[in-house]
């Protein structure tokens, strides 16, 4: 009764296969079988991130709009029990845990050698049962305050803030992760717990565990641990995102920071929006391969930029898709942004209008696959990835016949819609002149 | 750890294979070994950075990485380190395991080509390596050493160890000396390369799906090159008594002030003492459960991070964190505390315990990265302490109490470094 459907994903070019049960009441528990690791890494996530702080759980009429950095701040509290910091119980055990908040998620994770069992269910358990007081909620406000403050030095995080920004007008994914250290002191244990009764449902998470192990007595033992819990199906969560206007907030923003050379990150809003699935999934990949394309490492821009002295070979290119907003950004340290900013423009309009050789396109793609496998060494890569791809409805082995079936001219079309110079916006790090 | 297969070339390089095939990848790891000092740390970090640029067959970057690419990624990395008063050169070359890509066998030559001809092959004019890459490397360099600025969670960690070791020739960044890269010229900078590759200790580790006899085949043909004589490495400076702390202040415009504390532990890796250190330095700081986390983040909400790590090879120890400026009194005493705590004894059982248990974890897990694989055998190399993960472990149980309290009666505070706003 307690499992509502079981199956395989299998690659053969990777040469890995993943178990996959759905449980009752909606939690998706996978495993992924690693022969000869010592290591055992299990997360467990949940679709919560900086980006909900405006929600309702349908059947309830009212809308909950919460402080800045709420994900976070519960991911912070959560390791606190009853009978003490969960950490020290993972420690007794050898085990090494962690968590961390992104944009749309929040994920739990340990990794142990032994005791896996133990350990599993202690992450299990502790995810699952929440303990927020007045005193400790007061007392990690000055914790997370110093995260803040360590953030606010880093000039790499402030250019990428600075950016979206000036990207976003509205869209909560301008904002800080962590939220700020004026917004965190609103947060108490009554809004932690509202949160966490939404989101912290087992049909918005999911379980990933990666390593040498049994599937079936993996799952099983998650199945024992859910079916003492008398969980009630949760309606459908609505997320409420305010309308972001196409157009972007503003051109550019500048900060002055303690730094010896100064950083250029230029970003383009992509307007093409809401896909799930294999499309977002394909998207994705099209438009790294652009990017690749243009100012990789063997391309002639990044070359003839890094012999001009423009760029180091720190320069990087992104792009982050969702299926509300999508973004691509580019940059790095320079001796002169502004000089910068004009050279990365004007090879976007010239790439676009020369178009991209069929070799550098079969060649790149090579070089993708290459990378990719060689992730599948990484139990921290495969759990972490296939979690978040999961999440946005995607298989994270669907990566290589996608990159099989990409045809060029899904490249053209992809070159063409990236880059819109009405959509773009920069950020730019000066020195303040010691 | 016994699954390396020893070997050394007919010119002196060592080689070690290490077949599994446990990774997705095949991974070729070039250490060359030199003494850290003053007037030679700048033009021997120089050089990766030069040799990277191009070579004969392939001589400029775009040529270079799109051959790379070629072979399914394939990479070619270098890293400059400090360990002890050395300074190593590594130079990898990681691709994907032919079996994967369906290729013919011929994925591994083609990638040694190119590692080989980075290294002996350099694109050379007038007697010197290429001035164009050198010129634009020199900048690349400075820029990289003055941008350690940048992050200052790990600027403010090197500021301490350059303050404590300022008369050592440890004290000089892994990267060089800005100031000394004016004076490099290109021919300059070869025939010291030449000289290094005839005299250098070097070490090439081999790790993946590989056979043993064709590996050893294939790395005599590709590094057959002569060797001379080669060189000693000189013994790392570890005993140091202190008299009197230093303080060093320094101003940046932060928003954050970086309380950095550097403590000499007259403890070398050989020492009976130092799996106690070890276990000393885990009691104190080196996980969540450590006092620092417990006592200066936990109980006073005074950081976000508050933890301490051994330098094992220059047997210092660092304490790192990141505080509010006016706190610094605090979180001053607050680690003293802790330090004074562990030398009156006061280590509970769950202390020590977790400690060890957490040590043990992270020495099996090294067995599931080639990298960590690699970099453990190498430290044994460096210190001559080579141990298996049972030898390991075994001593990391024996450890009591008592051990860890007399360690700690040879760790002497020698630096307080405090980053802070201007005011």
């Amino acid at each position: 009764m307690a499992v509502i459907s079981e199956r395989l994903l299998k690659n053969d070019t990777i040469q890995e296969k993943v178990h996959v049960a759905t449980l009752y009441p909606g939690l998706e528990v996978f495993v992924f079988p690693k022969k000869g690791y010592n290591k055992k890494y299990a997360s467990f996530a949940t679709q919560f991130g900086s980006i909900d702080n405006s929600f309702y759980v349908e059947g309830n009429k009212n809308l909950l709009e919460v402080p800045d950095g709420v994900a976070h701040f519960l991911e912070h509290k959560l390791f606190e029990g009853e009978k003490g910091n969960v950490f020290d119980e993972f420690a007794r055990k050898g085990a090494s845990a962690n968590a961390y908040t992104n944009f749309t998620m929040t994920n739990y994770l340990f990794s142990s050698t032994d005791n896996f069992e133990d350990c599993f269910d202690l992450l299990i358990n502790f995810v699952q049962d929440p303990y927020f007081t007045a005193e400790s909620v007061e007392k990690e406000k000055g914790i997370i305050a110093q995260e803040i403050r360590m953030y606010e030095d880093n000039p790499g995080w402030r250019l990428f803030f600075n950016l979206l920004g000036c990207l976003y007008s509205v869209h909560p994914v301008r904002k800080d992760i962590a939220g700020t250290v004026e917004s965190i002191m609103d947060i108490d244990e009554e809004i932690l717990y509202k949160c966490y009764r939404t989101f912290y449902h087992p049909s918005n998470m999911a379980l990933f565990v990666v390593g040498d192990l049994e599937p079936e007595r993996v799952i099983h033992q998650v199945m024992e641990n859910l079916e003492h819990r008398d969980y009630q199906p949760l309606g459908e969560i609505k997320r409420i995102y305010p309308e972001e206007p196409q157009a972007v907030r503003d051109k550019c923003v500048r900060e002055k920071m303690e730094v010896y050379q100064p950083l250029l990150s230029l970003g383009f809003k992509d307007r093409n929006v809401g896909f799930t699935g294999r499309d977002l999934f394909k998207k994705e990949l099209a438009s790294e391969l652009v990017l690749e394309m243009l100012f990789g490492k063997s391309t002639e821009t990044y070359n003839r930029l890094y012999e001009e002295g423009l760029i180091n070979d720190q320069f990087g290119t992104s792009f982050v898709a969702e299926k509300d907003y999508a973004y691509t950004m580019m940059g790095g340290e320079t001796p002169d942004p502004d000089k910068l900013y004009q050279a990365l423009l004007d090879s976007i309009t010239q790439y676009i209008q020369k178009g991209f050789k069929e070799e550098d396109f079969e060649r790149q793609r090579r070089k993708m696959l290459g990378e990719f496998l060689r992730n599948f060494n990484s139990l921290e890569f495969i759990a972490n990835n296939f979690l978040y791809y999961h999440f946005r409805e995607n298989n994270l082995f669907d990566f290589v016949s996608l990159l099989q079936e990409m045809k060029a001219e899904d490249i053209h079309l992809r070159l063409r819609e990236l880059f819109d110079k009405d959509y773009h916006s920069c950020s730019i790090i000066t020195s303040n002149g010691g | 750890m016994t699954n390396f297969i020893n070997h050394t070339l007919p010119n002196g390089i060592n080689l070690y294979i290490y077949p599994t095939e446990k990774f997705k990848t095949i991974v070729y790891s070039l250490f060359l070994h030199q003494n850290l000092k003053r007037d030679l740390v700048t033009k021997t970090a120089l050089l990766p950075f030069v040799l990277e640029r191009g070579s004969k067959k392939w001589p400029n970057t775009q040529k270079l990485v799109v051959a790379l690419e070629n072979l399914y990624g394939a990479d070619i990395m270098s890293e400059v380190t400090k360990r002890g008063e050395r300074q190593i050169l590594q130079f990898i070359l990681e691709i994907v395991n032919p079996l994967y890509v369906r290729e013919n066998g011929e994925l591994e030559k083609k990638g040694l080509e190119v590692l080989k001809d980075v290294l002996t092959n350099p694109v050379v004019e007038n007697n010197g390596f290429k001035e164009s890459f050198v010129n634009r490397e020199k900048q690349i360099l400075t820029n990289i050493v003055q941008g350690l600025i940048n992050d200052k969670v790990s600027y403010a960690v090197e500021r301490c160890v350059q303050e404590m070791c300022r008369e050592e020739d440890y004290g000089v960044y892994r990267l060089g000396r800005v100031e000394d890269l004016p004076n490099l010229d290109s021919s300059g900078l070869y025939s010291y390369y030449q000289e290094l590759l005839n005299s250098a200790p070097i070490d090439i580790f081999v790790l993946g799906n590989v056979d043993p006899d064709n590996t050893m085949a294939l790395m005599e043909e590709a590094f057959n090159f002569p060797r001379g004589n080669i060189y000693e490495m000189e013994p790392t400076l570890i005993y140091k008594e202190v008299s009197e702390p230093r303080y060093v202040e320094e101003r940046l415009d932060v928003n954050q002030g970086k309380l950095t504390l550097g403590f000499r532990t007259n403890t070398k890796v050989t020492d009976d003492d130092y799996y106690p250190l070890l276990l000393y330095n885990g009691i104190l700081g080196a996980f969540p459960h450590s006092k620092l986390f417990q006592n200066v983040r936990e109980k006073a909400s005074l950081a976000y991070y508050a933890s301490s790590r051994l330098d094992r090879e220059k047997g210092i120890l660092l304490i790192a964190s990141g505080i509010e400026i006016e706190n610094y009194q605090k979180a001053l005493e607050i680690i003293q505390q802790q330090m004074e705590s562990i030398k009156a004894g006061d280590i509970t059982d769950d202390e020590l315990d977790s400690t060890r248990v957490g040590y043990i974890n992270q020495i099996k897990v090294t067995e599931d990265s080639p990298y960590q694989i690699i970099n453990r055998y190498l430290g044994g190399l460096i210190s001559g302490r080579q141990e298996t993960e049972e030898e390991t472990i075994e001593q990391i149980n024996r450890v009591q109490v008592e051990d860890v309290v007399r360690v700690a009666e040879k760790i002497q505070l020698d630096t307080i470094y405090f980053l802070r706003n201007k005011e």
